[in-house]
């Protein structure tokens, strides 16, 4: 492991080798940093059942707090546009279309009564159609739904997700084609909406459909022993490579991977930290996200209270930090770092490379519990 | 889950006297992070030592008990290595919860004793073992590469406790002179892996206790003491979820003494009433003649109503398994035998609920927004 991260610090330029990093990611003393006016974006939650939609900036002061009538979880943003997507999650009612400056809500979105919103949702690079991952619970099969912006938000489509409980789903960087993260997990909101009804034969996988048409054009499952690895979330690199985390629904002690790497056309290699790392993620996966250079990705483990860090173009563990109840990932505008946050209350700037975690210094954003994703929006 | 009357009323009754005047804890203020810090030395630094000491000594004597025996090969002979493997069983199942740091480091519990095998991995290799007769597996440093199904516990307990193979080794045949060989060599790595233990844990217990925001691993004596909490919950989880639900099956017509631990060896239930010991010391601070009492998690439960509630339950639970045989097959084979085991599942899951509620909520080391309702 160390001698993986020695190579990796080599390559990313740090300690004493030379670097390979673009000119352009390297923070430039004399200029103004562009991270300075980042704002980050996240569902929270207060003491008492209350929730909301909140943003902060670089330092952790937050700037505004949108209450939300349930409980939400990821955050769509709409590019070049002031509208952000707040989804409720599983099983989820509504989603609110707000003002990403103020919180201000701008727009509705009522869920069909035969479906449920589960929580993600994604913009066309256009900035043009939304589209939502939901389930059609009376026939335990996911869909992607699809709405435009440009028409009040109006429901004008709907695509399989060519499997059962869809999560996260990301655009691919041809800004065409959207690939999901088919949990494969049946739930019915007669039975709570949340409680899993199949996992014995739950298969879950990963699945790109065209945006404008829904046609499947890759599908990848893991190996039949690792059926009950609920495929949750993802992140998508610059250059195609999809990162997945899982979210183990069999025994404690069963030791199977909790990271994918997955190019399209390929089978989704499993990766593995070292033990007494993958033992410590207790077998459930949070959230994904690539750094700025799409060189290093972070998946956190709220569960056992780390952010695990790993080298995308090896496919190797690089480093874990510790981060109680952490699960809000975003990236920053430097190569290997993120900002973290807490259901904990706290907000952390994590350096993946130095491993290093430095709380964020303004501490307002403390007063709340900050849900699953996190979201920065460059200003 | 099926209770019998008199076990539910029993447990239900203690809770229910003693829970009469309990605040809730989340009316309580946060504990501050200097009182996490005491329990956590006293629980690695004073307790699991010389308990791992305790581990590694079972474990060189079970290898030199094994080198005696098979140098000359006799009934006593056998009956004292397989008295040898149960005190290094026993000792190996009270250590076994403690889930953390170098007990799970490089799979060191895998390799130590690897369990469930759900596929039957075990019993397979070794029967293709017995057919090759490999010299790799008489030496405990190849071993040591090999498969963690063949390099801990159950392999042993297939060398000392299966067919015919403690005649087979009194009578040195070819079988009996590798079964010889190869018990010699898995005790010797049980002894090196101890003692990779032993060495191992001293950094992890001072890097636990030295939590702080500066340590990227436990950047605070809570978050640190969280993973002995967890330890304490997950220990009850595995033995109903896996030791017990797995014997247990489906139904009594399902039930199956050979899925549950250590079958052959007839002590499936001797290693629970083990972990229940290893368990109970995370919470109370003793373990055996080691320790002292309320140094544990209990030390940050400000309510001696709910600890002696917490005790007494454990306690009858405790007993309930002392009382039993130890193996699950001589238990299924009562007439009353499943209703038995189902009724320990319950006192188990019931001690779980009292983990969950009472001990996570009092130690404010249970909670989590993410951890417990992430999506």
């Amino acid at each position: 492991m160390e001698y993986q991260r020695r190579n990796f610090l080599k390559l990313m330029g740090v300690g004493g080798a030379f670097t390979l990093l673009p000119v352009g990611l390297v923070r430039a003393a004399t200029t103004p940093n562009p991270e300075d006016r980042a704002v980050y974006i996240s569902a929270s939650a207060g003491e008492h059942d209350d929730y909301y939609v909140s943003a902060f900036n670089a330092s952790g002061k937050i700037l505004f707090e949108q209450a939300l009538p349930g409980r939400g979880h990821d955050i769509g943003l709409r590019p070049n546009h002031v509208d952000v997507a707040a989804v409720e999650r599983r099983p989820g009612l509504y989603g609110l279309i707000l003002d990403r400056h103020t919180g201000e809500v701008r727009a509705k979105l009522h869920c069909p009564e035969d479906r449920r919103f589960y929580g993600h949702a994604i913009y066309s690079n256009d900035g043009r159609y939304l589209y939502i991952t939901e389930n059609d619970f009376d026939h335990a099969r996911g869909v992607v739904s699809v709405w435009d912006a440009e028409d009040s938000y109006r429901r004008v489509a709907e695509f399989d997700s060519f499997g059962t409980g869809p999560h996260e789903l990301h655009l691919m960087p041809d800004g065409e084609h959207l690939v999901i993260a088919n949990g494969g997990l049946h739930t019915h909101p007669d039975q709570d909406g949340r409680t899993p009804l199949n996992i014995s034969s739950m298969e879950p996988n990963l699945s790109i459909i065209e945006r404008r048409t829904g046609k499947l054009v890759h599908q990848a499952a893991l190996k039949h022993d690792w059926h009950k690895l609920s495929i949750r979330h993802l992140d998508v690199a610059a250059n195609g490579t999809i990162a997945a985390g899982f979210q183990y629904q069999g025994d404690l002690t069963d030791q199977v991977p909790l990271v994918g790497i997955w190019q399209p056309g390929s089978e989704i290699r499993p990766i593995e930290a070292p033990d007494n790392v993958q033992y410590r993620m207790r077998q459930y996966c949070g959230s994904v996200r690539f750094d700025a250079s799409g060189q290093v990705f972070g998946i956190s483990c709220p569960r056992g209270g780390l952010v695990t860090f790993w080298d995308a173009q090896t496919n190797d563990f690089l480093t874990h930090i510790a981060a109680p109840d952490g699960c809000g990932l975003a990236a920053t505008n430097q190569a290997g770092e993120f900002v973290g946050t807490s259901g904990l209350g706290n907000g952390w700037r994590m350096d993946a490379i130095r491993r290093k975690r430095v709380e964020l210094p303004d501490d307002s954003h403390e007063s709340l519990h900050w849900d699953n994703h996190l979201r920065r929006i460059q200003a | 889950m099926i209770f019998k009357p008199s076990w539910r009323s029993l447990l239900l009754s203690t809770t229910t006297v003693f829970a009469v005047g309990l605040s809730t804890p989340g009316a309580k203020a946060d504990i501050p992070d200097e009182n996490y810090q005491p329990v956590l030395a006293h629980l690695l630094g004073t307790v699991m030592p010389p308990k791992i000491d305790e581990f590694h000594a079972a474990s060189e004597e079970l290898t030199e008990g094994f080198r005696d025996f098979c140098s000359d090969p006799d009934n006593g002979g056998l009956e004292e290595t397989r008295a040898a493997y149960h005190a290094a069983m026993d000792i190996w199942q009270e250590i076994q919860p403690w889930r953390m740091g170098p007990l799970v480091a490089n799979g060191r519990d895998q390799h130590i004793e690897y369990w469930p095998d759900k596929h039957g991995t075990a019993a397979r290799q070794f029967r293709k073992l017995m057919f090759d007769k490999p010299a790799a597996y008489t030496d405990p440093e190849q071993l040591s590469g090999a498969s963690a199904a063949l390099q801990g516990f159950p392999a042993l307990e297939e060398v000392l406790f299966a067919d015919d193979h403690g005649n087979q080794m009194i009578a040195a045949d070819e079988n009996g002179v590798f079964l010889c060989q190869y018990g010699t060599a898995i005790a010797t790595n049980l002894g090196t892996l101890s003692g990779e233990l032993q060495a191992e844990w001293p950094d992890f217990a001072t890097a636990m206790e030295n939590a702080g925001p500066d340590s990227m691993d436990y950047p605070s004596a809570k978050f640190a003491a969280t993973d002995l909490y967890r330890a304490l919950h997950e220990g009850l989880l595995i033995i109903s979820t896996q030791k017990l639900a797995r014997p247990l099956g489906e139904n009594a017509e399902d039930a199956r003494a050979s899925r549950g631990e250590s079958p052959l060896a007839g002590r499936s239930l001797r290693n629970i009433e083990h972990n229940l010991i290893g368990l109970f010391a995370i919470y109370d601070g003793t373990w055996g003649d080691i320790g002292e009492e309320g140094q544990g998690l209990a030390a940050l439960i400000d309510n001696s109503l709910l600890d002696r509630s917490f005790k007494l339950n454990w306690q009858t639970v405790a007993d309930t398994v002392a009382d039993l045989p130890p193996s699950v097959a001589e238990v299924l084979v009562q007439s009353d035998g499943y209703a038995t085991l189902s009724d320990l599942k319950g006192q188990i899951e019931f001690l779980t609920m009292l983990v969950e509620n009472d001990v996570g909520g009092n130690t404010q080391l249970g909670g989590g927004f993410n951890a417990l309702d992430g999506d």
